[in-house]
C-alpha cells in the first residue's frame, strides 16, 4: 500500500479530522473557561498518576527500545508520518532518560520486513543513541513487522545484563498485525524467567497479545489518542519501575574516575594519566579525538581513557561514573513522600513555594507530610518531576538535618 | 426485574430483549429463586431452556454462584434442588455406550439394555446384558432423592459414578420434584421428546427460553417432516424385517400378540389415566379425545399393521416418482391416499401409536433400525391429525441441480404456533428471552400469545463500546447492495473489498464477516481473488472461511482463534443462519469488528417459504415483506451481536448495505444497537467507516478501570440506596 504517490499525499487527502468537536462552549459561550477547565483537569490527573507512592528502585536500568519500522509507519496520522514522529519524540526520550537515570543504558532496536535489526547496542551514551535515531529518518519503513524476534534479540542482549539491574524492553507498536516465525508464548515465558520486564506503546489500537505480553511480563501497555498523549506515554517510561521483587541486592563495584582535577596535586595519579591518548569511546570511528593533558576520565582500575560519564569501561569492565550522577539517581530510592490533598485551607492565602494566591482554577492545595507547608498543584507537580525534594522541609533546619540523617 | 416481577405477579407471559453479557441469566436466576422462596404456593419450579450443551453449563455455573451467595448471606444451607438435564449421549456413565459418538447410537443401545424386557429376560438368564448403573438406580435411587444443590451434568455423572446410579435416569426422575431445571428447547417443544421427559412438570412452573429468537423455526422443525427416497427404501427394508420378526412370534408365542391385540381394543394405552388430570402436557401429536378410543380393527392384528404400513410406504412412493413439484395441503393428501390404496384418515392417526406399541410387543431392542419407519409413521399420524397449518411439497429435484433426480416430499409446518401452544396454555408463566428479539410485536402474532410485558433493555455502559455504522458507499461513491440487481456487479464487489481490506488494516485481532448465503460468499471470494483483494487481505490478516462442512468450519475456527491469540490477526468469513452466527461467540479480541455484507434475505424461491409466508398473510395478517424483514433484521442483529459478550467487551459493527439505512431496517435493530447508532453514522463511506473506527478504537484502547464504571454501570450498595438514585430508578419504573 506504500507507494509514492501515498507517502506524498495532501493534506486535503488525508483524514478528516473534526478538531471543533473538542471544544465546548461555557454558559455564556466562551470558551476560555472550558479550555483551563481541560488543562486543569489534565494536571490532577498526572498528579493522581504520581501519587502512587510505591518505593521505586532500579537506579540501574537496561532499556531495549524496539520501534516498529514497517510500512504501517507511513501512516500520517501522525504529523507528518509516524515514523517520523516517534523518532522526533525518542529524541526527547533518549535525553531525558539519561538526564533521569544516569548510570542506565539503553539500546535501540527496528523490526521490519518480518526481521529485527540492531541500531545501537546497549550503550550509555546518549548521542551516540541521538545521533542513530537521526540517521533513521531516512530509513524506509516496509514489510511486516515481528514482535518475537525482536523480543528475542532485546533478550539475547539483556540476559547477560548484572541481576541487580532493571531490564527492560520497550516496543512502540504501530502495526496490527505481528509475524512470527514461531510460538510467541515461549518467547514470552523465557522474557518472564529473564525478569525482562515489556512495556508496549501501540500507535493504532488495543492488540491482544501486546496486552498479554505487557500483562505477563509486569509492564505496561498504552494506545495512543494523538501525538500529545504519545509523548506523555513515552516520557512515562522515563521513570524508573518499582523493581520486581526478585532482583537481588547487591554491591556494584564503580569507579570514581579523577577526571579534569589539576596537574601535580597527587602522586596517586600515575604519568600516564596525564599523557595525550585517545579516547577509548571513539576509538573506532574516525573522528576519534586525541585529548589533551587535562581532559577526559581515566578509569581508576585500568586507566583508559573516555571523553564523557557515565560509561563502562571498555578494558576491564568496570562502571563509571561521577558522583552527582549517582546523586541524581539517588531520590529513586527515596521519593518524597506524596502531598496530601486538602480543599481550601483558610489561613494560607498563597502558595509556600511560589507565592503565588491560590486561584479559583483550582480548589484544592497540597500539603507536605513532613513539613505542613502548603503548595498549589503546579508546585506539587514541579517538585515531585523535577525537584524531588520538598522546600518546605529543605528551607527548615531540622528537618533537613534530619533527612540527611 | 421490575417487569419480570409484573409478569410472574400477573402470572402472564412475557417478553424480554437484552443485551448479552448483561446479566440476563443472573436476573432472571435471582429473581425467580427470590419469589419462589416468597411464594412457594404461587410458584414451585423454574424450568429454563437454553439451546445448547455449553449455554446449558453456563446458566448452571449461575445459578452455582447465586446459591453459593445465598448460602453466604443466609448462613445455612438452601433447601434448592437445580439441576441441568441433557441427552443420554452426554451423560452416559456405562463403560462402552458411553464411547460412542452418535447420539442416536447412544440412545438406541441404552434402550437395548434397559427396556423393561430385556430386563425380565435378565432376570432369567444372566446371559443377557443389563445396564448395572440403571439397575443400581432402579434398586434405590428411587428411594433416595437428590440431596438438595446445583447439579451440572459432569456433577450428576459424578454423583452417578459415586453411588453406581445411572445419570441420565435418575436427572429425568429427579425434574419432577427439583426446584429448577435447565435444558434445552426440545425436551419441552419437541412434541415426541416433550411426552417423555417433561409431561409431569407441574402447572404453577416458570418456563424461561432463552436465546429464544429462533424459537418460531425450532418450532416448526419440530412438527416437520423431510422424507427422502432414500429413507423410503430403508423402511421397505425394516418393514421386511418386522414380518418375519412377526411370523417367527406367530410360531413361537402367539400368546403375546393376542395380549396386545386385547389391550387395543380396550383403548390405546395404560397410561391415559394421568391424561385425564391436567397434570399431563397435551400432545399436540395426539388430540386427547383421539386417544381414549380404541384402535380401529383395521390395523389392531400386526400382520394387518405392517401390511397397512407397507401400503403406506409404497403409497408415499409412488408419490415421490414424480416429474414435476407438487404441493397440496393434508386434506388433499388424504383423499389421495383413500382414493388410490383404500387407506382412510383414522387409521393413519393411529400409526405412530400403533407402531410403537408393536415394537414393545415385539421386543425389538435395537431402535436404530427402525428410526426411517418411525419418521414415516410420525408422518402419517401428522398429516392425518392436522388439516390446517401445514402443506405438503413434493420435490423431484433440488433447485441448484434440476438434472439430478433426488425426490423429497417435505410436510412442513406453516404454523409456529401449533408446537408452542401446549406450553403456553399450561405454565403459568412463560418467559421468552434473547439478546436479540427486535421487532417485539412480531413474536406474539407467530407465536399466537398474549404477553402481558413486551419490553427491550438497553445497556448502560460507562464508555460507548459498540460502535454501529451503515456503509452505504465504497470510495467511488458506487452504492453497496447485496441487491439481486446488483450482486454481480463487480464493482460492488470490488467496494465490498475494499472496505474489507481497510477494515482489515485499521481493526486488531479478529474480524468476522457475515455474507448471505454460501453461493454469494463463493461468487464474491472467486472475485476478489481476480481482483487482488484476497492477497492483500492477506498481508494483514489471515482468512479463514466458514463451509458447509462442519468438520472443515471447526478446524477453520480453531485455527482463527489461534491467529487471533498470537497477534498475527484473522478474518474469518462466513455465512448468517450458519454455524458461525448461531452459537459461537466472539468475545473480546476474537470479534473486535463483525461486518454484514448485505442484508440476510431468507432464500425467497424455496417453496416451504412461500407456503410459510402464504399462510402467515392468511390466518396472521402479516405481510410477506414484513415478514422477510423482521427475519433478515433479526438474523443481522444475531450476527452483530456476536461480537459483544459483556461489559468490558467493545467492537465495531458495520453493515454495509445501503438498504439498512432506510427506516424500516434500522428501526427493526434492537434497541441497545439503535441507541447508538447516531444519524451521522448511517450514510458512511468506506474512508468515513475507517476514520471513524480508528479515532473510536484509540479511544476504547484506554485504560479501563472498575471504578470507571461505578456510579454508571455498576453500583456499590450506598450508591444503590442514595436518594438520587432511587429517584432514577423510580422514575425509569414510572416511564416503563
Amino acid at each position: 500500500m506504500a507507494d509514492e504517490e501515498e507517502t506524498n499525499e495532501y493534506r486535503w487527502e488525508s483524514g478528516y479530522e473534526k478538531t471543533w468537536e473538542a471544544i465546548k462552549e461555557d454558559d455564556d459561550g466562551l470558551l476560555e473557561s472550558n479550555v483551563a477547565e481541560i488543562v486543569a483537569r489534565a494536571k490532577r490527573k498526572r498528579a493522581a498518576l504520581k501519587a502512587t507512592g510505591a518505593i521505586q528502585l532500579g537506579m540501574m536500568r537496561h532499556l531495549f527500545v524496539v520501534i516498529d519500522a514497517s510500512e504501517c509507519m507511513f501512516l500520517q496520522d501522525l504529523k507528518p508520518t509516524r515514523f517520523l514522529c516517534v523518532l522526533k519524540l525518542l529524541e526527547l526520550f533518549v535525553h531525558e532518560f539519561f538526564d533521569l537515570n544516569p548510570i542506565s543504558q539503553l539500546g535501540i532496536l527496528t523490526t521490519k520486513v518480518k526481521r529485527s535489526e540492531l541500531v545501537t547496542a546497549l550503550a550509555g551514551n546518549q548521542k551516540k543513541h541521538i545521533e542513530a535515531l537521526q540517521q533513521m529518518k531516512d530509513t524506509s519503513c516496509e514489510g511486516e513487522p515481528s514482535l518475537q524476534n525482536s523480543l528475542e534479540r532485546a533478550m539475547n542482549g539483556l540476559k547477560n545484563m548484572p541481576a541487580h539491574s532493571s531490564r527492560e524492553v520497550l516496543v512502540l507498536f504501530g502495526s496490527l498485525t505481528t509475524c512470527d516465525p514461531g510460538d510467541i508464548k515461549k518467547t514470552i515465558k523465557s522474557l518472564k524467567e529473564n525478569n525482562i520486564r515489556v512495556s508496549i506503546i501501540g500507535l493504532a489500537a488495543e492488540v491482544r497479545i501486546c496486552r498479554e505480553i505487557a500483562k505477563r511480563t509486569g509492564g505496561t501497555y498504552n494506545v495512543l489518542l494523538d501525538d500529545h498523549h504519545l509523548k506523555e506515554l513515552i516520557l512515562n517510561q522515563v521513570q524508573p519501575p518499582a523493581v520486581a521483587g526478585s532482583m537481588e541486592a547487591s554491591l556494584v563495584k564503580m569507579g570514581f574516575p579523577g577526571g579534569k582535577t589539576g596537574s601535580g596535586d597527587g602522586a596517586s595519579d600515575s604519568a600516564a594519566d596525564h599523557a595525550p591518548a585517545y579516547c577509548l569511546c571513539h576509538i573506532e570511528n574516525e573522528t576519534s579525538c586525541l585529548m589533551g593533558n587535562n581532559s577526559g576520565y581515566n578509569c581508576p582500575q585500568c586507566g583508559s581513557r573516555y571523553c564523557e560519564l557515565p560509561v563502562e569501561c571498555k578494558q576491564c569492565g568496570l562502571t563509571l561514573v561521577s558522583a552527582p550522577h549517582l546523586a541524581r539517581s539517588y531520590h529513586h530510592l527515596f521519593p518524597i513522600k506524596p502531598f496530601i490533598e486538602r480543599t481550601e485551607v483558610p489561613e494560607m492565602t498563597h502558595c509556600f513555594a511560589c507565592a503565588k494566591p491560590f486561584g479559583e482554577l483550582d480548589p484544592n492545595v497540597y500539603e507536605c507530610e513532613n513539613c505542613k507547608q502548603i503548595v498549589c498543584l503546579d508546585c506539587d507537580l514541579f517538585i515531585r518531576e523535577t525537584l524531588h525534594t520538598c522546600p518546605g522541609c529543605a528551607s527548615d533546619p531540622i528537618t533537613a538535618q534530619m533527612k540527611t540523617n | 426485574m421490575l417487569e419480570l416481577k409484573h409478569a410472574l405477579d400477573a402470572k402472564g407471559h412475557c417478553l424480554l430483549e437484552m443485551p448479552s453479557g448483561t446479566g440476563k441469566t443472573t436476573t432472571l436466576l435471582s429473581l425467580i429463586v427470590a419469589y419462589m422462596k416468597a411464594h412457594p404456593l404461587d410458584l414451585t419450579k423454574l424450568v429454563y431452556c437454553s439451546r445448547t450443551v455449553p449455554e446449558i453449563e453456563k446458566v448452571m455455573e449461575e445459578f452455582r454462584k447465586l446459591m453459593n451467595y445465598y448460602e453466604k448471606e443466609m448462613g445455612m444451607e438452601q433447601n434448592i434442588l437445580g439441576l441441568a438435564l441433557s441427552s443420554r449421549k452426554n451423560l452416559c456413565i456405562h463403560p462402552s455406550v458411553s464411547k460412542e459418538r452418535e447420539g442416536k447410537v447412544v440412545d438406541g443401545r441404552c434402550y437395548g439394555l434397559t427396556a423393561s424386557f430385556v430386563r425380565a429376560r435378565h432376570a432369567g438368564d444372566d446371559a443377557v446384558p443389563v445396564c448395572n448403573f440403571y439397575e443400581g438406580f432402579d434398586a434405590h435411587g428411587k428411594e433416595f432423592p437428590l440431596p438438595p444443590g446445583v447439579y451440572n451434568l459432569d456433577d450428576l455423572k459424578e454423583y452417578g459414578q459415586a453411588k453406581g446410579w445411572c445419570p441420565y435416569f435418575l436427572a429425568r426422575y429427579t425434574i419432577t420434584h427439583a426446584n429448577i431445571v435447565v435444558y434445552s428447547y426440545h425436551y419441552l417443544l419437541d412434541p415426541k421428546i416433550a411426552e417423555v421427559v417433561s409431561k409431569e412438570i407441574s402447572k404453577t412452573s416458570v418456563v424461561v427460553f432463552d436465546e429464544a429468537h429462533n424459537i418460531d423455526n425450532v418450532c416448526i422443525d419440530s412438527m416437520s417432516v423431510k422424507i427422502t427416497k432414500r429413507l423410503m427404501d430403508k423402511c421397505s427394508n425394516s418393514i421386511q424385517i418386522l414380518e418375519t420378526t412377526i411370523s417367527n412370534m406367530k410360531e413361537n408365542d402367539n400368546r403375546r400378540l393376542e395380549k396386545e391385540y386385547q389391550r387395543l381394543v380396550e383403548g390405546l394405552r395404560d397410561a391415559n389415566i394421568a391424561r385425564e388430570t391436567d397434570m399431563a402436557l397435551v400432545n399436540p401429536v395426539l388430540p386427547s379425545e383421539i386417544l381414549e378410543e380404541a384402535v380401529p380393527g383395521t390395523i389392531r392384528t400386526a400382520e394387518h399393521f405392517v401390511a397397512f404400513l407397507k401400503r403406506v410406504v409404497e403409497y408415499i412412493k409412488t408419490r415421490l416418482r414424480v416429474q414435476h413439484v407438487v404441493q397440496e395441503s393434508p386434506a388433499g393428501f388424504l383423499r389421495d391416499i383413500h382414493i388410490k390404496v383404500c387407506i382412510d384418515r383414522k387409521p393413519l392417526r393411529f400409526t405412530a401409536e400403533r407402531f410403537s406399541s408393536l415394537i414393545r410387543t415385539l421386543e425389538i431392542s435395537d431402535l436404530t433400525d427402525f428410526s426411517p419407519l418411525v419418521t414415516v409413521s410420525h408422518f402419517a399420524t401428522l398429516v392425518s391429525t392436522y388439516t390446517k397449518g401445514f402443506t405438503i411439497i413434493i420435490e423431484p429435484f433440488e433447485d441448484r441441480a434440476p438434472t439430478v433426480s433426488n425426490p423429497i416430499l417435505y410436510f412442513s409446518c406453516l404454523d409456529s404456533s401449533i408446537a408452542i401452544k401446549p406450553v403456553f396454555n399450561r405454565f403459568q408463566t412463560v418467559v421468552i428471552t434473547s439478546g436479540t428479539l427486535s421487532p417485539l410485536d412480531m413474536y406474539p402474532k407467530i407465536l399466537d400469545f398474549h404477553p402481558v410485558i413486551m419490553t427491550s433493555f438497553t445497556m448502560t455502559l460507562a464508555r460507548p463500546c459498540i460502535l454501529p455504522m451503515i456503509v452505504s458507499k465504497g470510495n467511488d461513491q458506487v452504492a453497496m447492495s447485496s441487491r439481486y440487481e446488483t450482486r454481480e456487479d463487480t464493482a460492488v464487489i470490488r467496494n465490498y473489498g475494499n472496505l474489507l481490506v481497510e477494515v482489515a488494516a485499521a481493526v486488531p485481532d479478529g474480524i468476522v464477516c457475515f455474507f448471505t448465503s454460501y453461493l454469494y460468499l463463493e461468487t464474491i471470494v472467486s472475485s476478489w481473488y481476480d481482483q487482488g483483494i484476497i492477497d492483500q487481505l492477506q498481508r494483514h490478516k489471515l482468512l479463514f472461511i466458514e463451509t458447509q462442512d462442519a468438520a472443515e468450519t471447526s478446524l477453520a475456527l480453531i485455527n482463527y482463534i489461534k491467529a487471533c491469540d498470537n497477534g498475527r490477526g484473522a478474518v474469518l468469513l462466513s455465512v448468517a443462519r450458519g454455524k458461525v452466527s448461531e452459537g459461537i461467540d466472539f468475545d473480546h479480541h476474537l470479534g473486535r469488528a463483525v461486518l454484514m455484507f448485505g442484508i440476510p434475505y431468507v432464500y425467497t424461491q424455496s417453496r416451504i417459504l412461500r407456503a410459510r409466508l402464504e399462510y402467515l398473510r392468511d390466518q396472521f395478517q402479516i405481510r410477506e415483506n414484513d415478514f422477510l424483514t423482521f427475519d433478515a433484521m433479526r438474523h443481522a442483529a444475531q450476527c452483530l451481536g456476536r461480537c459483544m459478550r459483556g461489559k468490558t467487551d467493545y467492537g465495531i459493527m458495520i453493515l454495509a448495505d445501503k438498504r439498512f439505512s432506510r427506516a424500516d431496517k434500522r428501526s427493526k435493530l434492537p434497541k441497545w444497537i439503535q441507541e447508538h447508532l447516531k444519524d451521522t453514522n448511517c450514510n458512511l463511506s468506506t474512508e468515513e467507516c475507517v476514520q471513524i473506527s480508528k479515532r473510536w478504537l484509540r479511544q476504547m484502547a484506554q485504560p479501563f478501570s472498575r471504578e470507571d464504571q461505578l456510579g454508571i454501570s455498576l453500583l456499590t450498595l450506598e450508591q444503590l440506596q442514595s436518594e438520587e438514585m432511587q429517584k432514577k430508578i423510580h422514575q425509569r419504573a414510572q416511564a416503563a
